[in-house]
């Protein structure tokens, strides 16, 4: 059985407007979402800004409500916030945000911050407090001194990592990391990355990854949904989305990742204006008349794309 | 947590370690934000002494006030009628009743001063807490509370004041306080609603959510410290134009009842033309008196919002 999973989210955002402030619209953030996360593994969620990521990994932590659709965890659908209580869910399930400064109370102490979630959930003594903060300050590779001193003293790898030592502090089940190394230089994003890796074999925790670059995700997941206009587009392992790529917005995304090497970097080019002028010119073929997402279909076992039935037929074919 | 936690495998650090390093941490800790005042207050000799003048005096007549008996700033005295300041028996001279206008000035003062006082904690505090119930949950709480917020902004409020006074037969300084904190509640609040609101938003709000705090907790422990710059700022004007309040209803005769004692009934003198040119004792030390302490207070409230404010403090220079 699965950690967690997700049957048909959807988070709809009422726009209002006018003299009465009456409802006039709806931003669909995140239009029918499904996935399931297994224990130890690392899901990737990418997509462009504005695809609602950060929404669905919002809804799956219970920090959105959403508007239709499960989260089930241990049986129990935890988008009703007395299931919440009852599981203490967010003692198993804790968040990382994309911004670092704004995510750490500029106010409180390190100490006071990590020690935020044990209070809460913990029945520990002072002494074993401190003690659990400082292994855990150890853990992601910070000093003692950091204890009382505040976020902005700090480098935004440095509070990212804070920010981790936080999320793990209960030994959670699942973190959802919303873009935790999107605002990090590169050099910092592969610490980051590494130190993450080194806490799931220790910890044998689930991400959830979100990120918009599917450069970064690459040596970090095992399987990754696509997402655009709130919903998914393709879904697979590792292998089926970098090499068997079937949705053109995959492959755009695909190729917007920054190729390394100068002698391919016109190559690289070349391709990406190819994919963009697919992606431009046959957009009827991928989405519906309303220029939404397709249902998604099996291709494989493992992967799922959101294509019209005959397409998929013949990529089945092609498959076998 | 138990004993098996991942943690005591993958850390070095066991409890033996604990004191020193706590030790350490100490060592180099970020100063406590009382520690940051009080440098801030050092740098800056006006706020300093503006503290001193505001502190010394609500305590001078608070503690003078006991030694002077209700008798002797109240009974009438014909043969003192208009006594000149800067004698021996009257300081600042008497009034049109032959009473000691320095005795008055100290009961006045400690009744006005604690009225702006009472006014500004009752006031500042629902005012406050208002707004950031409202920004805080924002949605349908913050609209019904925003229209009730209207509607109490659109109240004549001084008529309300002048009306309920009148209403009220017995009222003493604490029912007058509880009547002008009904009135006066609003002004903070929008402000701190705003603020609130787009703290709210943050992502650490968020990440208390997630820690399993409570609603509570995270408005008045992790929020409202957030904006505590704006509350104090907030608190230390409001502190100033109370002081103002209760003096302006008592000028117009509907402040504190009669024969009690404030600094609006003694500026009141100043409203008898012979007053204001010969008898200018009667009023002007009652003026002089607002007039500084509103000065001083709003200097230490100036200080104070630079040392919640990291990028302008002058006493890390
Ligand atoms: N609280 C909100 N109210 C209205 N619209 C929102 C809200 N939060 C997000 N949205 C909209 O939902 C869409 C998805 O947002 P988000 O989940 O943040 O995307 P991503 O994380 O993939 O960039 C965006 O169009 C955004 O403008
Ligand atoms: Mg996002």
């Amino acid at each position: 059985m699965s950690l967690i999973e997700v049957h048909d989210l959807e988070v709809h955002y009422p726009i209002r407007s006018g003299f009465w402030n009456r409802v006039t619209d709806e931003v669909l953030a995140v239009d029918g979402v499904s996935l399931s996360i297994e224990a130890g593994e690392t899901y990737g969620l990418v997509g462009e800004s504005g695809s609602g990521k950060s929404t669905t990994g919002k809804s799956i932590v219970g920090l959105e409500k959403p508007t239709h659709g499960q989260v089930i965890y241990k049986g129990k659908d935890i988008t009703k916030s007395a299931n919440r209580q009852k599981l203490d869910y967010n003692q198993d399930v804790q968040m990382i945000f994309q911004d670092s400064l704004s995510s750490l109370n500029p106010r409180k102490r390190i100490e006071d911050i990590i020690a935020e979630p044990l209070r809460n959930f913990g029945k520990l003594s002072k002494d074993e407090e401190k003690l659990r903060v400082l292994q855990l300050l150890d853990i992601v590779g910070l000093d003692a001194d950091a204890l009382y001193k505040y976020p902005h003293q700090f480098s935004g790898g440095q509070r990212q990592r804070i920010g981790v030592a936080r999320a793990v502090a209960t030994n959670p089940k699942l973190i959802v990391a919303d873009e935790p190394v999107s605002a990090l230089d590169l050099s910092v994003q592969a610490q980051v990355l590494n130190f993450m890796k080194k806490i799931q074999r220790d910890f044998n925790v689930s991400y959830l990854f979100i990120s918009h670059d599917l450069g970064v995700v690459r040596h970090m997941c095992d399987n990754i949904a696509i997402m655009h206009r709130g919903r998914i587009v393709e879904m697979g392992t590792r292998d089926d989305i970098y090499n068997h790529p079937m949705h053109i917005y995959t492959r755009r995304l695909l190729s917007a990742i920054p190729e390394t090497s100068v002698a391919h970097r016109e190559e690289a080019r070349a391709k990406r204006e190819a994919v963009e002028k697919e992606f431009q010119e046959n957009q009827q073929r991928y989405y519906d008349k309303d220029g939404k997402v397709l249902p998604l279909l099996d291709v494989t076992s493992t992967h799922k794309v959101a294509l019209p039935a005959d397409e998929v037929a013949k990529l089945q074919r092609e498959a076998d | 947590m138990a004993q098996n936690d991942p943690l005591n495998k993958k850390s070095s650090i066991s409890a033996e370690d604990l004191t020193r390093l706590s030790k350490e941490a100490e060592a180099t800790a970020t100063p406590s934000s009382r520690q940051i005042i009080w440098k801030e207050f050092k740098a800056d000799k006006i706020a300093l002494t503006s503290a001193i003048i505001v502190v010394g005096f609500i305590l001078f007549v608070i503690i003078a006030s006991f030694f002077i008996p209700a008798g002797s700033y109240k009974a009438v005295n014909i043969m003192d009628y208009f006594n000149k300041p800067f004698t021996p028996d009257f300081w600042l001279g008497a009034d049109s009743s032959g009473r000691s206008v320095a005795k008055l000035l100290i009961v006045g003062s400690r009744n006005s001063i604690g009225i702006a006082i009472g006014l500004t904690l009752i006031s500042g505090t629902f005012g406050i807490a208002y707004g950031l119930i409202s920004g805080y949950f924002g949605g349908m709480t913050d609209m019904i509370m925003s229209r009730i917020y209207d509607f109490m902004l659109m109240l004549p409020t001084l008529m309300f004041i002048i009306v309920l006074v009148t209403i009220i037969q017995n009222y003493n300084a604490i029912t007058l306080t509880l009547i002008l904190s009904l009135f006066q509640w609003m002004g903070s609040s929008r402000l701190i609603r705003s603020r609130a609101l787009a703290e709210s938003r943050k992502d650490y709000v968020a990440a208390s959510k997630t820690s399993g705090t409570s609603n509570f907790k995270i408005i008045f422990r992790e929020i409202m410290p957030n904006i505590s710059s704006l509350i104090i700022v907030e608190m230390t004007l409001a502190f100033a134009g109370n002081l103002g309040v209760e003096t302006g209803l008592s000028f117009l005769g509907f402040g504190l009842p009669n024969g009690t004692p404030s600094l609006g009934t003694l500026i009141a003198n100043a409203t008898d033309p012979t007053n204001i040119t010969q008898y200018w004792w009667t009023w002007l030390f009652a003026a002089l008196e607002i007039i500084v302490l509103c000065l001083a207070v709003s200097y230490v409230g100036q200080a104070l919002r630079r040392s919640a404010d990291a990028s302008q403090r002058l006493g890390d220079k």
